[in-house]
């Protein structure tokens, strides 16, 4: 399996290592009233622990460490390892829009 | 109480052994050279300054900084591409107490910048037989229609992370590669590197 970088090009399987889903987002757990949420321990637990076992296409961040060193988002296919599409993780690039963004361009 | 500098002293100041080694038929297949003279400073863009960073390396050098994996080759800098928003600066003056210094008012608050002259060394490697060498260590294709004169790349060599470009072809018109890799994994990288050519016969040495 190779993996196209956007930054790098494409490398051999060997330059990342694999981190997993890339779909749990962080669950708020803080309730309309400033609170915290009655089932915030379940969602937390689920969001930290609980993976679904895909047959087909999903969302995985793999990590270019022998490379340009970015998270990356690949689209994979795990039953033909067909891959769709890479993309650098969100927020993990500079040129990711910012508050600062603002303040740079003046 | 006495007065005292430190005194540099390259990491592979032992492993090279300057001279021929390997098969001695004929001419050397590959030269290869540590170069011991170099500043390296590595500069990265904070969220969103890309453009800022891009512009100062511009007043600064007059070169375009690498907004991707290239080598960029100034009067007196090279800028090396070493990942989404960031390059290294490389220069001669490994007697520069601080190379980061010179550059710190430019760079204010829209790049980070950490000096890795002593993180480094930097192999370079040319001859007629150069690429069947790296072949056996490096899994990039350098052929020169995908890899040309200005190419560099983040990539992995014997397990350890390095950085190669493509620099103006040596003396003798055959292409010229440069290595920066960890100094603690530079006497390992020499070793293998030295093993890979010794079948073409290697000419091996140091610039001071
Ligand atoms: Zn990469």
């Amino acid at each position: 399996m190779r993996i196209s970088c956007p930054y790098c090009g494409e490398r051999e399987l060997g330059e990342f290592s694999y981190l997993g889903d890339a779909s749990p987002k962080r669950p708020a757990v803080i309730a309309a009233d400033g609170g915290v949420a009655p089932d915030a321990e379940d969602v937390f637990y689920d969001y930290v622990y609980l993976r679904d076992n895909v047959a087909g296409e999903m969302s995985e961040h793999w990590y270019h460490g022998g490379g340009c060193r970015s998270w990356l988002v690949v689209r994979r296919n795990t039953v033909s390892h067909e891959i769709k599409s890479v993309e650098i993780a969100a927020g993990a690039g500079a040129r990711t829009g910012h508050p600062n963004q603002e303040r740079a361009n003046g | 109480m006495a007065e005292f500098a430190w005194k540099s002293r390259s990491p592979l100041a032992h492993a090279v052994e300057p001279g021929r080694a390997g098969a001695r038929a004929g001419a050397a297949g590959v030269t290869l050279t540590e170069i011991r003279d170099f500043a390296l400073v590595q500069v990265m863009a904070r969220r969103g300054t890309w453009a800022e960073t891009a512009r100062v390396a511009q007043q600064l050098w007059g070169i375009d900084a690498p907004g991707g994996p290239k080598a960029v080759f100034g009067q007196d800098v090279t800028l090396v591409g070493s990942g989404p928003d960031q390059f290294f600066v490389l220069s001669k003056g490994s007697s520069v107490q601080d190379p980061v210094e010179p550059l710190k008012q430019a760079f204010a608050g829209i790049a980070s910048m950490t000096d890795q002259s002593d993180g480094r060394c930097m192999i370079s490697l040319s001859g007629p037989r150069v690429r069947d060498t790296l072949a056996k260590f490096c899994s990039l294709d350098l052929h020169d229609s995908v890899f040309p004169v200005g190419a560099a790349a983040a990539t992995s060599v014997d397990h350890s992370a390095v950085t190669l470009w493509r620099a103006p072809n040596a003396d003798g018109g055959s292409p010229l590669y440069n290595l920066l890799v960890f100094t603690s994994f530079a006497d390992s990288i020499w070793h293998l590197i030295t093993e890979s050519a010794a079948e073409y016969g290697a000419e091996l040495g140091y610039a001071a």
